[in-house]
């Protein structure tokens, strides 16, 4: 990659690097949710909250389960793997860092003359 | 058993647990605009209904918070602007 973001080269492969990062966002959040709420079924005694909590505990692990077994076969996620993981994980930071670097946004992005008015407030 | 009130822990729990599940809705909502894999995108869609549903389930039981306050027409009005 280099520090053009309109080179054309830096779209190659570029929807599965996305996706493979958004997938990665997903697993982490299914993941967290699962902990959040069983930390909160810990801590819950009324039995309607609890059971709610319990419902949503299961639907989550089994949500996070289907995330994983999906990178799994898209070859986004390698738990057996170690050594291809580790190529992964210094090769998405590296990008994700350059990507960082990168001036991608005008200065000024607050465009609030854009919203936040009713008609003829501003006259 | 219904009417009895949270207590004030597992109000803040619900609270914790509401504002996740949220987040997550609005995220996958949005990233499902974004991903290519149709798998991925499919999978997002049931976080989307399945978040939909929990979040109904979680302010039903907020109702019973012990700071539950009428609920305005809109956001109040920010003290900074």
């Amino acid at each position: 990659m280099n520090n053009d973001y309109q080179d054309p080269i830096n779209a190659l492969n570029m929807p599965e690097k996305a996706d493979m990062t958004f997938a990665m966002d997903f697993l982490i959040r299914a993941k967290e949710g699962v902990r959040n709420t069983a930390i909160a079924l810990t801590e819950t005694i009324t039995p309607e909250a609890r059971a709610v909590l319990r419902k949503q505990l299961h639907q989550g692990i089994a949500l996070h389960q289907e995330i994983a077994e999906l990178m799994l076969s898209k070859k986004w996620f390698h738990p057996y793997e170690l050594h291809e993981q580790y190529q992964l994980d210094h090769l998405s930071a590296l990008e994700t860092i350059q990507i960082g670097q990168m001036n991608l946004f005008p200065e000024d992005t607050s465009r609030k003359s854009m919203f936040d008015r009713t008609p003829d407030e501003h006259h | 058993m219904n009417k009895q009130t949270l207590a004030a822990h597992e109000s803040l729990d619900i609270h914790e647990v509401l504002n996740f599940k949220t987040l997550c809705l609005a995220k996958s909502k949005l990233m499902q605009g974004i991903v290519f894999d149709q798998d991925l995108r499919a999978l997002m869609q049931k976080d989307v209904e399945q978040s939909l549903q929990a979040i109904e389930e979680l302010q039903a039981i907020y109702k019973n918070a012990p700071f539950q306050a009428p609920i305005p027409q809109t956001r109040p009005t920010p003290i900074i602007n």
